[in-house]
């Protein structure tokens, strides 16, 4: 049986059971890994997988089963147990599925990595980065090629392929000098092909260069309130952050979001615009279908400081009667600002440029409080040196709205494209040394 | 236990392979204000081979369990070792011989309850909730389980089967404060299945209220002032002091790849009042909540000892870096999905008990903090750590005060454990802790409470 024959076995087994609503997910995937420990290209992966999603709607009521054994006879038996969950599960109208809409195909047309090309970019990375950057240790690198083909089903006709191969590399690194090590640091970046060196790809030379000058850290010289620079690497966890917290279905639906009411409202400067866009070209490492079983489109989050759209699910649509996103949230692009990255140091009087965000998860109101890792102290305009035992606290709320300044300049992970972000009014204290 | 037609695949072997048959079984469970939003099982099973060749490592795995599934990924990957040895020939000596045999299960005796039996379980906490805390804005009740089932051969000859079930059941409410919504979460259950915690609903009510009140203090907190500070860590607490602070530090792939740790084997690290340990899978005469007897390269599991007083004495090993260090490995290498390779992990780390009371080690801070729960946690090579706080008070002239806001706390841990102080005579364990490292796995973490000087994040 071909891949989209057993995916629609499923679909037929649950509508066969009773399923008055049926859906399924099916995904198959084959990944090869090649992975460097301890400066060492030690272990090359290959793993396939199966992934399949029943959803049984009967009597508004929902059950849902995720197996990777997919044999005739397993289907058939997940299909039972699907019907069953539903009926021990609570009556509920939100429980829906996507409506008809015309069959796709998608496809990216990378199908298979290049092994030999893989060995190659990573000996070299190690090779070019032992000789620009001798104190650097690297303690994992990760370079996978996964092709992965989702197969998406449902009762009212829902009938999408999609289909994509996609690099990742990922490197985990600290620096040592004789008995001295700086914080250790990482970056993940996503790219359709090999054709560039691995140290060019997303912010990696910068990230390296940095960690070896961070084996010697001092304290912020004092306690104090002032500006943090965002590094496009550290800004990643801070939008998720955001959108997790408050643009998503629990926030919502559970009514804790500080954002409820503020559709339309401005949330953050005027300058800074948030899009999702997983069907751009600016993202490699996009998707085609969403959550919910819709065309994937982008989207403006956050428009010149005004909150556009939440990202709610078709459940989280129904329960809240608020409208579902045409996406599913993730490929981040920020648009550039007026300003260079220099221009954004000159314009801090005393400041930190935060390029690792080490804390706890913000609390319901935004406040929060973290560890700045692999940063630096910024005084007079100038960045002065990096810093150890430093904590930043503040409220991620009103540091959108405290936006001073967007840097030209971006970075391209892959999978999300960041700029350099000011912001004002931070509290920055530092340790007992 | 481990099926005698499973030995067959040994004639499979022709270097030095672990040859791995695993599925993870889980249930979820979730209502938000009312709504049954979660309401699935599922289950991930499949065959793995791991094959070290010249030192050289190729891996494989697909979902098909069966003979030709076995055999599909043991030469698959032999075939990816060869493809690394052949170009980069490490030339490592091979590891000595480890051969241990053990089977454990863990899954209940009890009657298993039903999907609609389990829904009922939670609404009815979740209708509790509403019924008797009319200042409970939001509320999640949460019931999640995973059950590991692994089978695992060697060609050194190792033979092992585990089942080990975790259930875990998590309450996490939202009041109203002054300044927006508060939250606060509790956890209940550990190591089994769901019918070796939970009884009825009205047991947990007792907990549910002290969390709605310990809740309904922060509704009234100030934020911590911000900067280094005399604490007492709650043995709640103490557990994730003990996994982030020390525990990641001294993993030797961390050791091996620029931990600070490298410079102190042997050295004092700590006041003479800290051990710490990572256990196997007994520690005090009971279960622990991780318990680990063989891991998954087949190496019979034993209690590592970190800290002895104050003195570092063990990093964790896989056998890759026992043969760097010239050590034995103690059971460290586990892994979490059947497609997954074993990596360096804790297994249940904790600090030794003292003899300090905690109303003691509290009525002797002046200033500080009294910190109980936590949210995450995360280390660093220089052996500096950081995790969030949910929950804590001050300390003022030795007697609680006023509860903190959220705060995350930090430090240096070769430097901190230097200012601990006091030790708690008691111990606990953390119900459902999870680790990230490439892969996530389930990992215990406890301890006492500890007396020290942290850096605190506020205003």
């Amino acid at each position: 049986m071909n891949e989209k024959a057993i995916a629609q076995s499923g679909l037929e087994a649950l509508v066969k059971d009773g399923a008055e609503k049926a859906q399924v997910i099916f995904v198959t995937s084959k990944k090869q890994e090649l992975n460097v420990e301890s400066g060492e290209i030690s272990l090359l992966r290959t793993t396939f997988n199966t992934d399949m999603r029943m959803t049984a709607i009967k009597d508004q009521q929902r059950g849902i089963i995720n197996l990777n054994k997919i044999g005739k006879s397993e289907i058939k038996k997940a299909a039972k147990t699907a019907l069953n969950l539903a009926e021990a599960s609570e009556k509920d109208s939100a429980y829906d599925i996507s409506e008809k809409q015309p069959p796709c195909t998608f496809d990216n047309a990378i199908k298979e990595p290049d092994l030999d090309a893989m060995y190659y970019r990573m000996a070299e990375f190690l090779k070019e980065a032992g000789q620009l950057y001798p104190r650097i240790v690297f303690e994992n690198l990760y370079l996978d090629f996964t092709r992965r083909t989702e197969y998406f089903l449902n009762s009212n006709n829902v009938d999408f392929t999609a289909s994509d191969g996609i690099y990742n590399f990922t490197a985990m690194f600290t620096a040592k000098e004789g008995k001295k090590s700086s914080s250790f640091n990482y970056s993940c970046v996503a790219t359709l092909d090999l054709s560039k060196k691995l140290l060019s790809l997303g912010l990696l030379n910068t990230l390296l260069q940095q960690s070896s000058e961070q084996i010697e850290t001092r304290p912020v010289p004092e306690k104090f309130v002032g500006d943090v620079v965002i590094t496009p690497n550290c800004l990643e966890g801070l939008i998720d952050g955001v959108v997790d917290s408050w643009l998503k279905d629990y926030a919502l639906i559970s009514g804790t979001s500080i954002y409820k009411d503020k559709i339309g409202k401005q949330i953050a400067d005027t300058g800074f615009t948030l899009r999702s866009m997983p069907v751009s070209k600016q993202i490699a490492n996009g998707y085609f279908i969403t959550q919910d079983g819709y065309k994937a489109e982008n989207l403006a989050i956050i428009d010149r400081g005004i909150l556009k759209t939440f990202l709610l699910s078709l459940y989280g649509s129904k329960k809240t009667g608020k409208p579902m996103a045409p996406n599913s949230g993730g490929c981040y692009v920020i648009d550039p600002g007026d300003k260079s990255l220099d221009e954004l140091i000159g314009n801090t009087k005393q400041g930190v440029l935060l390029a690792r965000f080490s804390g706890g998860q913000p609390n319901d109101n935004g406040d929060f409080s973290a560890v700045a890792k692999n940063s630096y102290y910024i005084e007079n305009g100038k960045v002065k040196y990096p810093i150890r035992e430093t904590m930043i606290s503040g409220n991620i709320a009103q540091m959108l709205m405290n936006i001073k300044g967007i840097s030209k300049e971006r970075v391209d992970f892959g999978n999300r494209v960041s700029p350099w972000v000011s912001c004002s009014g931070l509290t920055i204290s530092g340790g007992d040394k | 236990m481990i099926a005698n037609d499973f030995k067959k695949y040994c004639g499979l072997f022709s270097e030095y392979t672990e040859l791995r048959f695993q599925e993870n079984r889980n249930l979820r469970i979730v209502f938000v204000n009312g709504n049954l939003s979660g309401n699935e099982v599922g289950g991930r099973s499949g065959v793995s081979a791991r094959v070290c060749k010249n030192g050289s490592w190729g891996f494989a795995s697909t979902p098909e369990q069966t003979a030709a599934g076995a055999k599909s990924v043991v030469k698959s990957a032999l075939e990816n070792a060869v493809f690394l040895s052949t170009r980069d020939n490490l030339n490592r000596s091979i590891f000595p011989k480890q051969k241990a045999a053990v089977d454990k299960d863990f899954s209940t005796h009890h009657k298993r309850k039903t999907q609609k039996e389990l829904i009922e379980f939670v609404k009815e906490i979740d209708a509790h909730i509403k019924e008797t805390h009319k200042n409970i804005i939001s509320r999640t009740v949460l019931l999640s389980s995973l059950e590991m089932e692994k089978s695992l051969i060697t060609s050194d000859g190792s033979e092992a089967f585990s089942l080990t079930p975790r259930t875990v059941l998590i309450a996490s409410l939202s009041m109203q404060s002054s300044s927006g919504p508060v939250e606060l979460l509790d956890m209940f259950g550990g190591l089994g299945n769901f019918e070796d915690h939970f009884k009825k609903p009205s047991d947990l009510y007792a907990r549910i209220a002290a969390l709605v009140d310990d809740l309904a203090k922060k509704t009234d907190g100030i934020s911590a002032v911000a900067g280094s500070c005399e604490c007492i860590l709650d043995p709640e607490l103490a557990g994730i002091l003990a996994h982030e602070a020390i525990g990641h530090t001294t993993e030797a792939d961390f050791v091996m790849g620029g931990s600070i740790a490298a410079n102190y084997l042997g050295k004092t690290i700590a006041d003479p009042l800290v051990s710490l340990v990572d256990f196997a899978h007994t520690a005090f005469n009971r279960t622990c909540p991780v318990p680990v007897y063989v891991d998954d390269e087949g190496t019979l599991a034993q209690d590592v000892p970190i800290i002895e007083k104050g003195v570092l004495r063990n990093y964790m090993h896989n056998k890759r870096s026992a043969l760097h260090f010239d050590t034995v490995p103690l059971g460290n290498a586990r892994a979490y999905q059947f497609y997954d390779e074993p990596l360096i992990r804790m297994r249940n780390t904790a600090f030794l008990p003292g003899n300090s009371k905690l109303e003691e080690m509290i009525a002797s801070v002046k200033n500080g903090y009294y910190l109980v729960k936590t949210s995450n946690g995360q280390a660093d090579s220089t052996s500096e750590f950081m995790f969030g706080v949910t929950q804590g008070y001050e300390i003022k002239n030795g007697k609680i005060g006023k509860a903190i806001k959220d705060t995350t706390i930090s430090g240096v841990a070769f430097d901190v454990l230097k200012t601990v102080t006091m030790v708690s005579d008691d111990m606990k364990w953390h119900v459902g802790g999870m680790c990230g490292k490439k892969q996530p796995i389930t990992v215990g973490m406890g301890g006492p409470a500890i007396k020290c000087r942290l850096n605190i994040g506020g205003k």
